[in-house]
């Protein structure tokens, strides 16, 4: 097993656990917006922000946590025959059927970005081109710069009228994390396949 | 390819890449997206895969999720419900199969307080089980009664899988959770019968308790009956201000979850460890659940593209001619089978969407069918090869129980869950008596 | 040329609207009925309900890819990203009757900038129709402006920034989902429709009374097609898709005008509820510094307002019906 590859896992799993354990916290957020919400209902009037907050806490909650609960094997698989598989031939057919897994999460990652790109004001079909102009524009100009190329920044259709971006950055951050995840399970299979544990 | 072909080609190629034990919402979310390539790809079948994580955010039920879950592994992790079980026990013993009817007791209180069955099983098998063992209590008897009992869990509200089911058929998820109360406890009623009989028939199979171990005075006996009022109490504080209209339902998740965690931290019980173990684990069956539905949700919305939900109402009724209660009974058969096979998440947002809007427009009562659903899954739960508690038990339960044992049994409580599903399909009264008492229909 | 022998590929487009299924039956498959029959298979439309295929909040970005190919749908609750978002739906007393959106758009000229400014992001806006007035239905019963306060409600994300000021807790959930949550307790009732969607689409089993009052006398709704399939379409059907267009318009005039008199006047679900004029005048006052308000935002935000004070500035002149 090359070393550059040992070294990715590690890395992975260990940047994903640290991440997967702050999300595991975002359960304490969630609760406290929502018993906010209940005692400001109950006791002054009720909030405008509170229902939507909790939905994009639950968003970074469950999308940055996943990555950890693959680590933890928590998505469940159809055992039918897998739970009688040996270790090995599990490792084997996992290496395969991973990239149905990878194709997935590299839509959902498109999706992602283009829509992110959509919520900076940015309306054309390659938004990868219009990132790539966007950090260029900071990186040469600023700020200001940056933000002569965003256009009508995407809000919410609430009377709360958050803007949508940071929880479509969330998203994007964390389909990328399932992804460099889903790449250490790949490379974990083929040192199993080997006969090495990583 | 006719549309027809498209959706049994996305259907089956589902099923097998399930069968390779790929992570279930892998198999379903590539299904789902290259469905959506080739059917619309120029014209935006890559959004379609992100388009469902924004309708999935904006399904506010199921914020109670990780707090019904949080509340299951608390009580569970915390072992707040050990005192349940003591008074259960002492009360219970001097009958023949005494333990095992408490047991159901206990379950029935435990299903009270959390959203699934996963506590129920914790419970269950680690306080439980050793100790009915340990009494001489038929193994194979009461591997059967954990199992079916804790799946009372989503039939008993609150109830995760109704809030699902809520989700995808748009009921009221008060009048859902109202309506799991009686068949609820009629199923346990049932469990109880036939623990009863068939002890009554074979008394080795639940031995009373010797005279030594029963004679506790009777102060202490009722000393042990306050234990009971812990899981009224957190049902209460839970469900009073969201029946009353008070509170939201998910802010009365979110009540609820603090109310376990207070009642853990009173009783001496939130140690390091358990709230380790709490947090992370509700991450983990969180976090399994969302990414299920939000690959679910996209494999939904290529199917609603293609008309499937049409094509099978027609193949049904206009087709093959059947009246609606053959459908039903039918379409109620096919989940039995599938829940076999299939876990119930996968059943409900890949089958619920084809059957609920059938069954509406048959002209069913959708809260009705909905504790039908619900029944169903608990069967799934329990039958091999796929299902939560069996994997649960075969991963708790004490080296002399074998899988034979726990295949086995199993089957004399589906046989009881299966009866108790046709009663409350003849008298859907039983479901709709309380929500239509409660919000006066 | 007309092809010979083999017959054309039918055109398909996915259109989705905003309304749930059962009022749009009423609303928006009309059109989409009466074009499936008309073009003899050329063009074969789907229609799709609320959230089906993507969620009402993303409906803009799905049109402009051609995830969808056409939307009904007001420019509020689809989340435009052009200046006429806070326009379209329910513009606060913007309007009385629903003849006057049309006559809005086709007399004092809202057609053009509309049509221009969605051009300008890549979207063919094509036609704007009046529906029912922005009554509420609610659980509490409202007599009084204090009764306002705290009551969380379902409604436009415009109309709802406007009724916050009188302490209206509005509230963004899916359009299919209302009717749940207000058995959930996240809401009290909506501010949303007429007394004829309340009874459509079900609202009214699950509330108790109707406000009379209204913050708005017709909502402002739009179809939008996406620019290159609309470029693609031949001369004949783009002038079958109009036709269809305003034969529903028709409909939908007759069926929310005659449906809000009859439901009113017999309806047994909701009971009726009223806010002495003189008190709701407080809220019509505040509409117009709203307008205002709406107007320091842009150019053209300036010029539709301009146009509504100059249309109210007509009706009021020309007393009732048209101002009452
Ligand atoms: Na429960
Ligand atoms: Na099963």
């Amino acid at each position: 097993m090359p070393e550059a590859m040992r070294c990715y896992v590690r890395i992975i799993d260990r940047m994903n656990r640290a991440i997967g354990r702050f999300a595991m916290y975002l359960l304490f957020a969630l609760i406290g917006v929502l018993i906010w919400s209940s005692v400001s209902k109950t006791f002054f009037t009720p909030t405008l922000w509170t229902l939507e907050t909790a939905q994009f806490v639950m968003v970074a909650y469950y999308v940055l946590g996943g990555p950890y609960s693959i680590q933890m094997g928590s998505n469940v698989r159809m055992d039918f025959f897998y739970g009688d598989w040996s270790p090995r031939r599990r490792a084997i057919v996992d290496v395969i059927t991973i990239w149905f897994l990878l194709f997935y999460l590299g839509v959902l990652l498109w999706g992602a970005i283009s829509s992110t790109a959509y919520s900076f004001g940015y309306f054309g079909t390659e938004p990868f081109k219009f990132f790539g102009e966007l950090i260029w524009a900071f990186v040469t100009g600023g700020p200001d710069a940056a933000g002569e190329l965003m256009g009508y920044l995407e809000r919410s259709p609430s009377a709360w009228r958050p803007y949508v971006w940071p929880v479509k950055v969330i998203l994007c951050f964390g389909v990328t994390l399932m992804i460099l995840q889903c790449v250490a399970e790949f490379f974990r299979d083929i040192a199993r396949i080997r006969g090495e544990d990583i | 390819m006719s549309q027809d072909l498209i959706a049994i080609v996305m259907f089956s190629g589902m099923l097998g890449l399930l069968l390779t034990g790929q992570r279930v919402f892998g198999a379903i979310g590539f299904v789902a997206v290259v469905a959506a390539l080739c059917l619309w790809g120029d014209r935006g079948g890559f959004d379609l895969g992100f388009a469902a994580s924004i309708k999935l955010m904006k399904w506010y039920p199921l914020l109670t999720l990780p707090m019904f879950i949080f509340m299951g592994y608390v009580l569970s992790e915390s072992k707040i419900a050990d005192d349940l079980y003591k008074m259960f026990h002492v009360w219970m013993g001097g009958l023949s199969g005494g333990l095992a009817v408490g047991t159901i007791g206990l379950m029935v209180l435990i299903s009270a307080m959390n959203g699934l069955s996963v506590a129920g099983m914790a419970i269950g098998a680690t306080i439980a089980l050793p100790e009915l063992l340990k009494r001489g209590y038929d193994k194979r008897m009461v591997t059967g009664v954990i199992q079916a009992g804790s799946s009372l869990g989503i039939l008993v509200p609150p109830s995760v899988v109704l809030v699902l089911y809520a989700m995808i058929a748009r009921q009221p998820v008060g009048q859902l959770w109202l309506a799991g109360i009686i068949p609820g406890l009629l199923m346990a009623a049932a469990f109880i019968l036939y623990i009863v009989i068939r002890c009554r028939l074979n008394p080795e199979l639940g031995p009373i308790l010797p005279k030594a171990d029963r004679d506790i005075p009777m102060a202490e006996k009722l000393r042990l009956l306050r234990a009971g009022l812990l899981p009224l109490v957190i049902f209460f504080v839970m469900m009073v201000p969201f029946v009353r209209g008070w509170t939201s339902l998910v802010e009365s998740s979110a009540i609820g979850a603090v109310a376990a965690f207070v009642a853990a931290v009173l009783k001496g019980r939130m140690t390091r460890e358990v709230f380790e173990n709490s947090v992370r684990n509700t991450l983990g069956v969180s976090c399994m659940f969302m990414w299920i539905i939000l690959a679910a949700l996209a494999f939904g919305a290529v199917f609603d593209g293609l008309g499937a939900v049409s094509a099978i109402e027609e193949l049904f009724t206009e087709k093959l001619g059947l009246s609606p209660w053959m459908i039903l009974i039918l379409m109620q058969l096919s989940f039995i089978v599938m829940g076999t096979f299939l876990d119930d998440t996968a059943m409900l947002v890949i089958v619920a969407p084809l059957y609920v809007p059938l069954v509406g427009h048959l002209g069913f009562d959708l809260v009705w069918y909905g504790v039908l659903y619900t029944i169903t899954c608990q069967i799934a739960y329990m039958t091999p090869p796929f299902g939560y508690n069996l994997f649960l038990m075969r991963a708790m339960a004490p080296p002399e129980i074998g899988l034979r044992d726990i295949y086995t049994s199993i089957i004399p409580f589906v046989a009881v869950m299966t009866v108790v599903l046709a009663i409350i399909m003849i008298f859907p009264e039983l479901a709709l008596w309380l929500p239509d008492l409660v919000y006066d229909n | 040329a007309p092809s010979i022998g083999r017959a054309q590929e039918p055109i398909k487009w996915r259109f989705q609207t905003y309304a749930g299924a059962a009022l749009g039956e009423q609303v928006t498959k009309p059109i989409v009925d009466y074009i499936n029959t008309a073009a003899q298979g050329e063009l074969e439309i789907e229609l799709y309900y609320a959230d089906q295929i993507v969620p009402t909040g993303e409906l803009f970005q799905a049109l402009q890819r051609g995830t969808i190919d056409a939307v009904h749908s007001d420019d509020d609750s689809m989340a435009s990203p052009t200046p006429m978002r806070v326009f379209g739906g329910y513009f606060p007393f913007a309007t009385k009757h629903i003849l006057d959106v049309p006559v809005l758009f086709e007399q004092y000229g809202l057609a053009d900038i509309w049509r221009s400014e969605y051009e300008k992001v890549g979207v063919t806006w094509l036609s704007a129709a009046g529906q029912d007035p922005c009554n509420f239905n609610t659980k509490k019963e409202i007599t009084s402006l204090a009764d306002l306060d705290g009551l969380k409600l379902y409604t436009f994300p415009t109309a709802g920034r406007f009724l916050s000021q009188f302490g209206v807790v509005p509230v963004n959930i899916p359009y299919e989902d209302a009717e749940v949550a207000v058995q959930t307790g996240e809401l009290d009732g909506m501010a949303w429709s007429g007394i004829t969607e309340d009874y459509t689409v079900g609202w009214a089993n699950v509330t108790d009374y109707f406000l009379t009052n209204n913050i708005s006398g017709a909502w402002i709704g739009s179809i939008f097609v996406n620019q290159q399939r609309w470029a693609d379409l031949p001369e004949h059907l783009k002038t079958l898709v109009m036709s269809a267009i305003k034969a529903a318009d028709t409909y939908r005039n007759q069926w929310y005008w005659g449906g809000e008199a009859k439901l009113r006047a017999t309806g047994d679900k909701l009971q009726l509820r009223s806010v002495p004029p003189e008190e709701w005048a407080e809220v019509e006052n505040a509409a117009k510094a709203f307008w205002k308000e709406i107007a320091q935002e842009s150019e053209i935000h300036a010029k539709v307002v301009s146009i509504f004070e100059e249309y109210n500035g007509v009706i009021n002149q020309a007393g009732p019906p048209y101002n009452f």
